[in-house]
């Protein structure tokens, strides 16, 4: 900006707006190339990302699938008010919440230990070792990990049972309990993912200034006290952070996994949002309705998510975006 | 060093064991079923087999691989695995270039289109009807479109272009080189590590996918490894899944066949385990959340 800039009367203003305007075209018409490269990932998102939001639509209706969007009946919220009174859906998302929150409750603090714990480990043989093994199991897909678990717990000869039977207990069928199926799920779940959670704390550990510590020893504090007032201070950032957006995601339950972990027996304790959306809409053919508790999820993870970030911008000046 | 107090012992004590018995649980469940694949079948049947194969027998594990289902399901997620990951890389890493030049009019906007689908989805029945209407039901295209553009992924490999020095690009445009040539002549191969990375990412949640194939896949002739397994898992009758004679399977137990196919498919994994370890770890350091 030159200074005559601000001698410029509202016409000539308007003319500079225009120019900055067409100055905007020219610079993006002489980096056309650039643009051109957008265009099979914008095909992408508006067929496959943007045009589901459209069918969203059937969650007003009662839709029927050979009438389409267009010729099926509006009915307003009716399928909301049904959501709200169905007693089935009640107990699909206390059983959604209660998972969940176990999940955070008893998981959540598992990959800080873990990474913690990793931090005191000088063989770095050993260390690595370790980190190897704990990784694994988050490759593995959900049908092998339930797969091992059947294994494992089945009643007839399986590795707990043997142990349980040992000890002079009964034999349990864990898949088909609905006393034990969400202790399962919950550890199921810690089993595939407590060690791959913990790299990002062993990085921020890992980012921690080393004079710190060596100052913190020389006052003579000892190990222990260096974790608990160097290392875990040091990485509290990334523990809330992780936290909230943890808390985002308090709606999923962890869908895969159940559907293929469960069956009718356990649907009482172990039916959640995800699966419930499931057997509804493509079990039962009830398109409408699965499609309002699906909206009903995704309308509630959105408002969680977009909080979560503010709040965490907010405190920590630090966000997922 | 100052020499180790009693404290410290204990600590060290407390550490070892506390790893070791971590490491040890996510060894075990696969130690187990690795035993009932191999062991014998009268072990299995009555129940001796532990962590340790009681015997040994390569039969159950040979019966598995060589069934034609099997085989057919783990061709159809071999494709699918490498073809998906060949596209999505592609499409990742091209949509991410132009997304990095973020001073270009329009840039930031089309950011939120893209970061908006990560928030917000049409959830399962408009996508379902959605794959219906574009005639992918029962059809393996549908297993690699709909999802071949991560954006959580874009946005890591976007990081790591936009943290290449900018000098690069200046001095090759002085030369004349043309944008195309710049990104394939020179940002793309000092991308490797991380479109390494990423690749690895798409090749094991293509390789794992169950959710899409249970969906969109219900013609048996279709059916990719894991709805295959998940069919042998959860079947009580899972001897007569593997398509052999009956007297094939006289001796052999559900519980065995059950668990040489998990085995089965799950030595692919292990296999290339070692060699994605180099990459992951430093793929999701740099997609960890950033300031």
């Amino acid at each position: 900006m030159g200074a005559g800039a601000t001698e410029l009367n509202p016409k000539s203003r308007a003319a500079a707006a225009r120019s900055r305007a067409a100055g905007k075209w020219r610079l993006a018409w002489r980096n056309r190339d650039y643009y051109m490269l957008l265009i099979p990932g914008l095909l992408f998102l508006l067929l496959f990302k943007y045009t589901p939001l459209y069918g969203v639509l059937i969650a007003f209706q009662d839709f029927n699938i050979f009438d389409g969007i267009r010729g099926s009946e509006w009915v307003g919220l009716e399928q909301f008010h049904k959501l709200v009174q169905s007693e089935e859906f009640g107990q699909v998302f206390m059983n959604t919440l209660l998972i969940s929150v176990y999940k955070i409750v008893l998981l959540f603090p598992v990959p800080i230990i873990i990474a913690l714990v990793l931090n005191e480990v000088r063989l770095m043989f050993f260390k690595r070792t370790i980190q190897t093994i704990i990784y694994l199991p988050h490759f593995l897909s959900w049908v092998i990990i339930s797969g091992l678990f059947v294994t494992i717990l089945s009643t007839s000869g399986g590795l707990v049972n043997n142990i349980i039977q040992w000890f002079g207990g009964e034999p349990v069928s864990f898949f088909v309990s609905n006393q034990y199926f969400r202790s399962l799920v919950v550890f199921t779940a810690g089993w595939k993912e407590v060690g791959w959670n913990a790299i990002v704390f062993i990085a921020a550990i890992a980012g921690i200034d080393q004079e710190q510590y060596e100052a913190a020893s020389i006052d003579g504090a000892g190990r222990i006290r260096r974790m608990l007032h160097i290392s875990l201070p040091g990485i509290l950032p990334t523990v809330v952070l992780m936290f909230i957006l943890r808390l985002g995601s308090v709606l999923d339950a962890g869908t895969e996994q159940i559907l293929t972990m469960y069956n009718p027996v356990v649907y009482e304790t172990a039916d959640v949002i995800g699966t419930f959306v499931y057997r509804i809409g493509l079990g039962k053919m009830d398109y409408s309705f699965s499609t309002a508790v699906g909206l009903f999820n995704s309308v509630v993870g959105f408002i969680l998510i977009v909080s979560g970030n503010y709040l965490s911008r907010k405190l920590l000046k630090r966000g997922i975006w | 060093m100052t020499k180790r107090t009693k404290g410290d012992l204990l600590l060290d004590t407390g550490v070892y064991l506390f790893l070791i018995a971590l490491g040890l649980m996510m060894l075990l469940p696969l130690a187990s079923v690795f035993s009932k694949s191999v062991s014998e079948e009268w072990a299995i049947t009555s129940g001796k087999v532990g962590i340790l194969p009681v015997g040994f027998q390569l039969d159950t594990l040979m019966q598995v691989i060589s069934s034609s289902l099997f085989i057919r399901a783990f061709c159809i997620s071999v494709g699918v695995t490498a073809i998906g990951t060949l596209i999505s890389i592609l499409m990742t890493a091209l949509t991410a270039y132009p997304l990095s030049k973020r001073k270009l009019p329009g840039i930031s906007f089309i950011m939120v289109l893209f970061i908006f689908t990560m928030l917000f989805s049409g959830g399962l029945i408009p996508n379902y009807l959605l794959m219906r209407q574009l005639h992918l039901i029962n059809n393996l295209w549908v297993l690699i479109l709909p999802g071949m553009i991560s954006v959580f992924n874009m946005l890591v490999i976007k990081s790591y272009y936009e943290s290449l020095p900018e000098a690069l690009e200046e001095s090759a445009r002085i030369d004349g080189a043309k944008t195309y040539t710049i990104l394939f002549r020179i940002i793309l191969p000092l991308s490797m590590p991380v479109i390494a990375t990423i690749a690895l990412f798409y090749a094991v949640g293509y390789w794992n996918d169950y959710f899409g194939p249970m969906i969109y896949i219900n013609e048996t002739a279709l059916k990719t490894l894991q709805l295959y397994l998940q069919d042998v898992v959860m079947d009580a009758n899972s001897a007569n899944l593997t398509n052999k004679s009956v007297d094939d399977l006289m001796n052999m137990s559900p519980e065995g066949i059950r668990a040489a196919t998990v085995v089965a498919s799950t030595v692919p994994i292990l296999l290339v385990y070692p060699f994605m370890q180099k990459y992951f770890i430093k793929g999701v350091l740099i997609g960890s959340v950033k300031g």
